[in-house]
């Protein structure tokens, strides 16, 4: 299946999920139409996390709800688990539904049923029996942690709670893949973190393969393997997420990834700073893999002083990264010298006064 | 005014009072039972065949639409004698309680089916995405999502009709029915003795009210709140 060579090299099998120039166009009436998916390609591969990040209105949604058929692609071949969704009819794709969990921004919990009711709602679909279902529902209300709310009703819980039911109802069938709509997007910071760690125990000890669209980067950074960037329907970015975050590149993605990293003073800041030091300003690179500290420990061999006056360190899933920014004090071709130094160990970038540290 | 009701003839009025009572009882409960069946089947096909729906189609919905919008609209006196040949080569008779109850399994059917339809919209469509999602059939969605719940809105909607339909059921004496709307009139307002036309009146406050109360009860159980 990956002949065409955008397949992830490391990933053996075939992958989970496949996209190949998938276009959805919506007719707003008066003939004008809206591209909400534009000619998109990707694959995702088994047992990883893949993340959509974009602004509202980017397409995300549409995106997702292709996935497991609940939009219809304009043009474009959709493959998931083997099967072509893209040409299959509304009962045939109730099969390949009930491999593919959902979980909901605004959870969509039946208010009919309590919470072992709509846990138990997708058994009832695939057929379980009586005893396996209340079996079923009881070990996954244990894994989300709910196990005495089991006959609360969805208005008597908290939002973390609701999606905790969410997630659990979206696992009851054991399904391969997970598709996440924004789940956290309704959630405070706090429970955000609740549901962000069941969604990775997920992935991690069910194995199930997750996709996540969202527009908090949070998200990302802290579920993500891969992470596939949109804007305006098209994917204008994709890569592992450690790399997409280190190395941005498209103007779109700046701001995305710019509103997540808090790493380099603005032109504020700078003024700021400038009041206490008239030294050099510098940002360093701070990598896993960087040895930046063992260069600072030297700046006194080469005469130089520093001082930090700025810095952030962002993590992802699997790394950390971030920005030192430092003021120099010293003789000038010391400082110079120094500089040179650690060019050699890290990315090393000029701060100018009143100006933007450039990406 | 008390006088005047010691007065009534108890033994004359009390036994026709609860004949009327009882037939009007008869035909709400006939007529009920088969146009809510209908209207629930046209205000589903309403909600599932509109743009959008779940089983989106646009002939259908329009041609439902059509018809509830034509039939509705028609006040039930004029209804009851514009039916009079359907009622009777259906019934063989264009009068009495069966024609009467007739009329108004129309009347409600599509009543009901508007009633149906407004409070299904009310569902957030999230919970059906989400059926969906879990590969639910389309059958399954709709007798396992959409209709549980909606289920408290509906008892409230229904409720409603039924007492539309005590109000309906009191033309009967148009066509030779009786039931307290013609115990009133018949009784009351013809022979020119008012109490006995607010004996009726007292008759119909007591079960509306009674009636009501139940469909709050289920509706607050079924809802929860």
């Amino acid at each position: 299946m990956s002949t065409d060579g955008t397949t992830d090299a490391r990933a053996g099998g075939d992958p989970l999920i496949e996209f190949r120039h998938v276009t959805r166009r919506f007719s707003s009436g008066r003939g004008s139409a809206v591209t909400a998916v534009d000619d998109v390609s990707f694959t995702v591969d088994k047992g990883e996390v893949y993340g959509v990040i974009g602004f509202s209105g980017a397409g995300k949604s549409t995106l997702i709800r292709l996935i497991n058929g609940l939009e219809r692609p304009t043009s474009g071949i959709i493959t998931v688990l083997g099967h072509e969704v893209s040409g299959l009819s509304e009962s045939k794709l109730r099969h390949v539904r009930s491999r593919i969990g959902m979980v909901f921004q605004q959870f969509n919990l039946f208010q009919s049923r309590n919470v072992a009711g709509n846990v138990a709602y997708p058994l009832r679909v695939a057929g379980w029996g009586k005893a396996d279902r209340e079996r079923r529902v009881h070990e996954l209300l244990e894994f989300v942690g709910l196990a005495d709310k089991a006959k609360a009703f969805p208005e008597q819980l908290s939002g973390g709670q609701k999606q905790r039911v969410g997630i659990a109802r979206a696992l009851a069938v054991k399904p391969d893949v997970l598709l996440a709509d924004e789940s956290t997007s309704a959630l405070d910071p706090s429970t955000t973190g609740e549901v962000l760690r069941l969604l990775r125990r997920a992935n991690e000890e069910l194995g199930i393969t997750i996709v996540a669209i969202t527009h908090e980067m949070e998200v990302i950074r802290s579920i993500a393997d891969r992470v596939a960037v949109m804007d305006k329907g098209k994917i204008i970015e994709e890569g592992r997420v450690y790399d997409i975050f280190s190395n941005p590149r498209d103007d779109g993605e700046v701001t995305f990834v710019g509103s997540a990293l808090k790493d380099r003073p603005t032109p504020e800041d700078i003024g700021r700073i400038r009041q206490h030091t008239t030294g050099r300003l510098v940002t360093v690179s701070l990598k896993d893999s960087s040895a930046v500290g063992s260069v600072l420990g030297r700046a006194a061999e080469h005469g130089v002083a520093f001082e930090i006056v700025h810095g952030g360190m962002n993590t992802t899933k699997n790394a950390s990264f971030g920005l030192l920014t430092l003021a120099l004090e010293g003789e000038h071709h010391a400082v110079q010298r120094f500089v040179e130094t650690m060019k050699a160990a890290t990315p090393v970038q000029e701060v100018r006064d009143g100006e933007e540290v450039p990406r | 005014m008390i006088d005047t009701y010691r007065n009534l003839d108890w033994d004359y009025y009390g036994p026709e009072l609860f004949d009327a009572l009882g037939e009007t009882i008869q035909m709400v409960v006939f007529a009920f039972a088969i146009s809510a069946w209908i209207g629930l089947t046209l205000g589903l096909l309403l909600y599932t065949t509109r743009a959008g729906g779940l089983l989106a189609n646009a002939p259908v919905f329009w041609t439902v639409n059509f018809l509830v919008n034509t039939i509705r609209p028609i006040p039930f006196i004029i209804l009851i004698a514009a039916l009079q040949p359907v009622t009777i080569s259906m019934l063989g008779t264009g009068i009495g309680n069966t024609a009467v109850i007739h009329a108004m399994v129309w009347a409600s059917s599509f009543g009901i089916a508007r009633i149906v339809e407004q409070n299904l919209v009310t569902i957030d469509p999230g919970v059906i995405e989400a059926a969906r999602a879990m590969g639910a059939s389309r059958t399954r969605i709709i007798f396992t999502v959409i209709l549980p719940e909606a289920f408290g809105p509906l008892i409230l909607g229904f409720t409603f009709v039924i007492i539309a339909m005590i109000d309906m059921s009191a033309l009967a004496g148009i066509v030779g029915g009786g039931g307290l709307g013609n115990f009133a009139i018949v009784e009351g307002y013809q022979r020119f003795r008012p109490e006995v036309t607010w004996l009726a009146v007292a008759a119909v406050i007591v079960m509306v009210h009674l009636l009501q109360i139940l469909g709050n009860l289920a509706a607050r159980k079924v809802l929860r709140r």
